[in-house]
């Protein structure tokens, strides 16, 4: 269903700054770039038996 | 009174951006000075078209992580950054309204809603809005995208064209269009 506001008051480009910053951007795309990596879940495990391979 | 650029300095500008392009896919951090750029702009776009502020700032959020993430796959094909920025938020919009967490709206200036209606008839009267407004609704969503761009928010048919991935021909052609139906389903509930 199509909603139609008349005369909307937008927020000012400085409110529009305040309220969202590129860090937290950089901090999201971070976080995904870590839980897309498939080889998240193999690292700890793989390091482990390289290091008792060692040992 | 608009900025008018020479081509000198808009192609120094393009050149300009396609650096800094270039350098954000080697490193996300510089990615900064595009953000600031184009930030506003697609705020603005969704603003629009979603009922709560809130949404608004959710939905530009995820498209510059969308960007970011789908940067290194980005080619320089004639087209403005902007274009495609702008199709990331069409896209994550349409994505947001089929998984019901935003409702589709459209913003409309009173003044403009008068400019359009004083084109097609002598007397604006209440009536003549309310009917438009309910023609707006009979309109098909592709239709509707073209009028409110065209229209509510002034973009010429080159940007309609780029947001849309149609010619500018092609935006002026199926704009046209969209006027005709609306015009129809205007004068239809006379």
């Amino acid at each position: 269903m199509l909603k139609i506001l008349l005369d909307r008051k937008e927020p000012s480009s400085d409110e529009v700054r305040q309220h969202q910053n590129f860090n937290e951007i950089l901090a999201a795309h971070a976080y995904q770039q870590k839980v897309n990596n498939p080889w998240r879940y193999w690292y700890y495990p793989v390091l482990t038996v390289c290091l008792l391979l060692l040992v | 009174m608009p900025l008018q650029l020479s081509l000198q300095q808009q192609s120094f500008l393009l050149e300009e951006e396609r650096t800094q392009i270039e350098r954000a896919q080697q490193d996300p951090r510089f990615f900064a000075p595009l953000y600031e750029r184009y930030h506003d702009a697609i705020f603005r776009y969704v603003y629009r078209r979603v009922d709560e502020e809130e949404q608004a700032y959710d939905i530009t959020s995820s498209v510059f992580v969308k960007a970011l993430q789908a940067l290194h796959k980005y080619e320089y094909r004639g087209l403005p950054f902007s274009a495609w920025l702008f199709r990331i938020a069409k896209s994550e919009l349409y994505q947001s309204f089929r998984d019901q967490k935003a409702q589709r709206t459209v913003s409309i200036d009173k003044v403009v809603l008068k400019q359009v209606i004083e084109e097609w008839t002598e007397d604006y009267t209440e009536q003549d809005k309310a009917r438009l407004l309910i023609a707006l609704k009979d309109l098909k969503e592709q239709q509707l995208q073209l009028i409110e761009m065209r229209f509510f928010e002034k973009r010429s048919f080159k940007e309609i064209g780029e947001i849309c991935g149609l010619s500018e021909n092609n935006a002026k052609v199926k704009t046209f269009r969209a006027v005709l139906k609306l015009k129809e389903f205007f004068h239809q509930k006379e």
